[in-house]
């Protein structure tokens, strides 16, 4: 097992698992099943998750299929343009059905706009995944071709060439302040996420006791948007810089971490052992052994971030 | 300046940090800075953000121990900020920006102390002045400000 491995046992869950989403989507529209619904929205949060070790491992299938001979290294390339560009409105899905989630806890109720925005993003993911998966089955799977029919590269495909990994490493490389404003904002990032996880599960563990549970939900978004502007900026590292972390160790265990921490977003949202606590209430055990663990997972991001030049050797 | 620099980097501590190759030296320092960092900035962040006028719901008053972090980080980043630079003294202390990032934590520390006086004072979950608000709005973008020139410390050598 390796990450090439990796990657083609989980490339399958971004495509056939929004499709799946979406299914539970409609249904839950039809049935007017509010549990579904949420159902729904979970899991389109979780493959957003999902989606990213999926698009990251691509890179080291790509180390290993680009050495074969008549391997079409076009195709490679419109492959992993497509994929980011799959990936990128699959995230935007992911962070709606999340606030879609958040927003139906606030007291006042559901906002309107979450279902019609999730509906359209995620019809719009999958025409994208599709489209990727298409071009990438193409690589090894030329047999997938009708007799006669030209491979996606030579038909041209629906990604900007801008999206390439080598047009973002010619980027950064030709405008040297780029590297170190992508870190400032990371780090800007890392700050008010670390703040939020704080702050919520000390609550948990028992500090802060004067503010209800249904407050301090308030504050999940600015912990969210932490992590949106630490996804896209971190992304952007890896798009550049991919094989300086495609094997880097420190590496995978910060995704690793970051997947278990960012799993634990949807606990507080979705289950109500938390939600349901009052002014001045504790929370059962169950609940402050997650709490301490989650501060645990965040710290250990930040420690294998850190960590990246020195057990890793990335730059 | 240039002597003192020279001396500090010549104490035998810092020599370690700077040449040590393994990760016990260096990098776990630094490590823990970046955790000071989420301490301090993290929780200046959601002070600053709810008296600003974030989150209304939510008691001012039930923030108070976050100044406890606060101060925790802000101690730990004191230290291994001081060991980062002891390792790069002759380097870093003729940088500019790292003056500049001396000077905002010097501001944004000084603007701790109302912000404090006023989460901890009785009036706490009243209306929040307006003074305290632009003190606050201050004080997000200067944490903002600290990590960015601390950022680029790294790559303006």
């Amino acid at each position: 097992m390796n990450f090439v491995h990796l990657h083609l046992l989980i490339n399958h869950v971004p495509t056939v698992g929004t499709i799946i989403a979406f299914g539970v989507l409609l249904l839950a529209l039809t049935q007017k099943s509010d549990d579904l619904l949420r159902g729904s929205f979970a899991l389109f949060f979780a493959i957003a998750l999902v989606s990213l070790p999926t698009y990251m491992t691509g890179y080291s299938a790509e180390a290993v299929v680009k050495e074969r001979p008549g391997v079409n290294l076009e195709l490679i390339a419109l492959h992993q343009s497509s994929a980011l560009l799959a990936l990128t409105f699959m995230e935007a899905t992911g962070v709606v059905a999340w606030f879609g989630l958040w927003q139906a806890r606030k007291p006042g109720g559901r906002s309107k706009w979450a279902v019609p925005s999730v509906l359209l993003l995620s019809v719009i993911t999958i025409s994208l995944m599709a489209n990727a998966a298409n071009i990438g089955g193409e690589i090894t799977h030329p047999e997938i071709l009708a007799p006669g029919q030209q491979p996606a590269a030579a038909v041209g495909a629906l990604a900007p060439a801008s999206l390439r990994s080598a047009a973002i490493r010619y980027y950064q490389f030709h405008h040297p302040n780029a590297w170190p404003t992508l870190e400032a904002l990371h780090f800007i990032g890392l700050s008010l996420l670390f703040g939020v996880v704080l702050v919520g599960n000390l609550r948990i563990l028992g500090f802060m006791r004067n503010a209800p549970f249904i407050d301090i939900h308030r504050l999940l978004p600015w912990g969210v948007l932490g992590f949106v502007i630490n996804s896209v900026t971190g992304m952007l590292f890896f798009v550049g810089q991919a094989f300086q972390y495609i094997d880097n160790i420190a590496f995978h265990f910060k995704v690793l971490f970051m997947l278990l921490a960012g799993a634990n977003v949807l606990y507080l949202t979705l289950f109500d052992d938390v939600w349901a606590l009052g002014t001045g209430d504790s929370a059962p055990r169950s609940a402050k052994i997650l709490a301490a663990s989650q501060i645990f997972l965040w710290l250990g991001v930040i420690y294998f971030g850190r960590m990246l030049p020195y057990i890793g050797g990335a730059f | 300046m240039e002597s003192f620099f020279e001396w500090l980097q010549g104490l035998s501590i810092s020599n370690w940090i700077a040449t040590d190759e393994s990760i016990w030296s260096f990098p776990t320092i630094l490590f823990f800075h970046s955790v000071g960092m989420g301490l301090t900035a993290g929780v200046m962040f959601i002070i600053c953000l709810r008296l600003v006028g974030v989150w209304r719901p939510l008691p001012v008053s039930s923030m108070r121990m976050l100044f406890r972090i606060f101060w925790w980080g802000f101690g730990l980043n004191a230290i291994t900020g001081s060991l980062l630079f002891a390792a790069h003294a002759t380097i870093t202390g003729n940088q500019p920006i790292y003056y500049a990032k001396l000077t905002l934590i010097a501001v944004g520390v000084v603007l701790a102390f109302p912000l404090q006086k006023f989460v901890k004072g009785d009036g706490s979950d009243g209306i929040i002045p307006v003074g305290i608000r632009g003190l606050a709005a201050a004080g997000l973008a200067v944490w903002v400000g600290v990590i960015t020139t601390g950022r680029f410390i790294a790559y303006l050598q």
